[in-house]
Order: structure tokens, then C-alpha cells, then sequence
């Protein structure tokens, strides 16, 4: 677990987060702060709110043209209907509120990605929870394969948190179970990092520990959040 | 305030738009380009330093813009920073691509990588009247410099301590320093 930090070093924190400056660990732990600590993740706000005005000065006009190069690059088919998406769930019990919490954002489907030049190890990170919050935080190094899954509020239970990756297709993938409280580090199989991609959601249900990864899940997710890629 | 008045309204109006371009119209789409292409293609020109690179990277943006726009929460962040910040992410990228990691330059590492004319911001700030350019001008040079290498350039601590030729924790205590004198000076809270 990370050690407490002091008020002061919290708005450092968030200001360097803000400036862009953490790199590797450092980065990683600020990523996770700011998911899942609202409180934090507003002092981010308030700084890249006010580093932004450095942006001010430099206003330009693009090309007259330029528009139209975006505009034949949205074209085509780009809006899913959410509930086409959910028809495919096999979960038919899924409570709408938490329907509603975590797939307000599920509704465009993204066009085809443009080919975009990435730093080489992207932070992943999601957010996963309920109507109320935040139940557990996500973190995934793309050049390891590994994920760190912290709970932050689970509700006590016989069965096993078990995580999914749902990507855009629809279908629920296990990633294996993970422990119901503190940080659990699990590598992702290789077939299964592809699916780890800004937009597809996280979610976890609670299973019998027999048999894991069980093949689908067999009740509705306790919390459910989407991948940003940071 | 009547400048305040049009600051909100735009605000209203971007969020807005926002709104219905994640629900997937393209026209809210091209009214977001509107009110903000000349804002963004500015953050793109500075941080890549290349007409033709920022072109393409502006394009860019629109396209995450228009994916990401059914995620825009307006009680967690303003439209304009959001999409400054989504600018900003995608121009750093294309320049670490593009030129690779800082190395270090033994007849650069004493200076201060900070040739860029401080007048016509100046003069620019004068016109925006943001306070925060007026402020990086009370800090030290080094700290300041620092400071915008890592907004402009994009550079992390370990980058910043390699370009300017000092050990990490001083970078460290430097860029902190001059951002806390920064907020004090902004007085924003």
C-alpha cells in the first residue's frame, strides 16, 4: 500500500500530475490517487485549470481545409445504441442504476482509430464501482501485462471478487479472481491484453472460488468502470 | 461582469455541444471545432514546432475529441481545459515520437532551455490579462525554465534533471517550489 501523504505533499502531487512531469512509480501512484480520491483528483483539476492559461497567447487559425479532413475521418456508422450493446449481456438482472453509473459513457462507440503515435508504456487505469463510488481501482502497464487491482470498498462476502474485461464486443472475459480487500497483482494472459484498450470496461462479479476463471459470470457485477488510457 | 458573462455563456454553450457530440452529432461536433480549433491548433503549433506535424496532430484531436466526448464531465472539468489537455497529451506524444528521448547535450546542459521570446507572450498576456504569465516571471530563471520545458516539451523530472544538467531531487525541489509560488502569486486559491 502507499504510505499516507501530507497535505502539502498531496497538492505537489496534484500539481505535478497536472504538469505532466511523474514519470514510472511516481506516475502510476498519482494516476491511481486521482481515480480514486475525488478530493485529489479536483486539486488536478484546479492546477491543469490554472497551467492551462499557458495555452492563452497561442491562438491560431487552422487551415481553411482542415475541417474538412476531420469531418470525412467521422464519417461512417460511429453510434452504437446502448441497448443493442446490453441485449448481448447474459447478465439479464443488471441493476440499472449501476447501468446507468457505468455505462452512461458506453453509448459511442469510437470510429476506427486513427493510427496515433503512443509513449511506449501506456498507463491504463479504470475506475470500478457502483451508483455510490468507487469499489476498487485498476491500473495496467501495457509493456508487463500486469494488473493491480486495489479494493477500495468491497462488501463482505463468502464468494470471490472475480474480474472481467468486457471489450466492445460485448462479451465478459475473465481475468481471474482477486482478493477482496488491499492490492492484488495478476498478469494478464497473453491472449487477453488486446482487450485491455480505452473503452472496453472492467467489471467483477462475486463467484464461487471453485473453478475460476469460470467461463462467464454468473450473477450481475457489483461494480463495472471503463479503461482510459492516460 | 460582462466579460465573465461571455466566458460562462461559451462555457455553457461547449458543454452543451459536448454533450450531443457524444451522443454521436457531427454537427456539435463542427461547432466544437468552431469555438475552439484556433485555441487548439495553438496548443499543437507550440508543442510540436512544426506547421505540417501540428496539422495532422489537430486532426487527431478531433478525432479523440469526438471518441471521447460522451465522457466529458462538466462537474469535474471545464470544456476548454479538457480539450487543451487532450491537445496538449496528443502534441507530446507526436513530439516524443518524433524526436525521441532528451539526451543530454554537453554544450546545452549548462543553459537554460528557454530561447523562446518572452515579449510576444507578454504582450500576449497582457492582452488575456492571465496572471500566470506575470507570475512565471517572478520565479527564478532555472525553476521557470523548468516549468515550461515540462508544460511545453513535456518533459518528465528525470528529462528536466538530464536537459539541465542537475540531480534529480534538486529538480524535483525546484519545479515544486516555483509551482506552489505560482499557485500563491495566481492567488486562485
Amino acid at each position: 500500500m502507499d504510505e499516507p501523504l501530507t497535505p502539502e505533499e498531496r497538492e505537489a502531487l496534484a500539481a505535478e500530475l497536472a504538469l505532466g512531469v511523474l514519470d514510472g512509480p511516481d506516475r502510476a501512484r498519482a494516476l491511481r490517487l486521482q481515480l480514486a480520491d475525488p478530493s485529489f483528483a479536483l486539486e488536478v483539476e484546479v492546477w491543469a485549470k490554472r497551467l492551462s492559461d499557458l495555452h492563452l497567447a497561442f491562438e491560431e487559425a487552422p487551415p481553411r481545409d482542415m475541417w474538412d479532413a476531420i469531418a470525412a475521418r467521422v464519417e461512417g456508422p460511429s453510434v452504437v445504441v446502448l441497448e443493442a450493446r446490453l441485449r448481448r449481456w447474459r447478465w439479464s438482472a443488471i441493476g440499472t442504476g449501476l447501468i446507468a453509473a457505468s455505462f452512461a459513457a458506453a453509448l459511442v462507440l469510437r470510429p476506427v482509430p486513427p493510427p496515433m503515435t503512443l509513449p511506449p508504456a501506456q498507463a491504463v487505469v479504470a475506475q470500478l464501482g457502483d451508483a455510490k463510488g468507487t469499489l476498487l481501482a485498476a491500473n495496467y502497464d501495457s509493456s508487463t501485462g500486469r494488473l493491480r487491482i486495489r479494493a477500495v470498498a468491497l462488501p463482505a462476502s463468502t464468494l470471490s471478487p472475480e474480474l472481467w474485461v468486457i471489450p466492445t464486443d460485448g462479451v465478459p472475459r475473465s481475468l481471474g479472481l482477486v482478493g477482496a480487500r488491499g492490492v492484488t497483482e495478476l498478469s494478464v494472459a497473453q491472449q487477453q491484453r488486446a482487450y485491455l484498450h480505452e473503452g472496453s470496461t472492467l467489471a467483477v462479479t462475486l463467484e464461487p472460488a471453485a473453478g475460476a476463471p469460470h467461463m462467464k459470470p454468473s450473477s450481475k457485477p457489483i461494480a463495472a468502470g471503463k479503461i482510459s488510457i492516460i | 461582469m460582462a466579460v465573465g458573462d461571455a466566458y460562462d455563456a461559451r462555457r455553457a454553450q461547449l458543454t452543451d455541444a459536448l454533450g450531443r457530440a457524444g451522443r454521436g452529432d457531427r454537427a456539435a461536433l463542427r461547432e466544437i471545432y468552431d469555438l475552439t480549433s484556433a485555441k487548439l491548433f495553438g496548443v499543437c503549433l507550440r508543442i510540436c514546432q512544426e506547421r505540417e506535424a501540428a496539422e495532422d496532430v489537430l486532426q487527431d484531436v478531433y478525432i479523440k475529441i469526438w471518441a471521447r466526448a460522451g465522457r466529458f464531465d462538466a462537474s469535474r472539468a471545464s470544456p476548454i481545459t479538457w480539450l487543451c489537455t487532450i491537445a496538449r497529451n496528443a502534441a507530446i506524444d507526436w513530439r516524443r515520437a518524433a524526436k525521441g528521448p532528451v539526451m543530454a547535450d554537453e554544450s546545452a546542459a549548462a543553459e537554460v532551455p528557454d530561447a523562446r521570446p518572452i515579449a510576444s507572450e507578454m504582450l500576449a498576456a497582457a492582452q488575456s490579462q492571465a496572471r500566470i504569465f506575470t507570475c512565471l516571471e517572478t520565479l527564478e530563471d532555472r525553476p521557470r525554465a523548468a516549468i515550461r520545458a515540462a508544460f511545453f516539451d513535456g518533459l518528465s523530472y528525470p528529462q528536466l534533471a538530464v536537459q539541465m544538467a542537475v540531480p534529480l531531487g534538486t529538480m524535483k525541489s525546484w519545479v515544486r517550489r516555483g509551482l506552489l509560488q505560482l499557485k500563491a502569486c495566481i492567488g486562485d486559491g
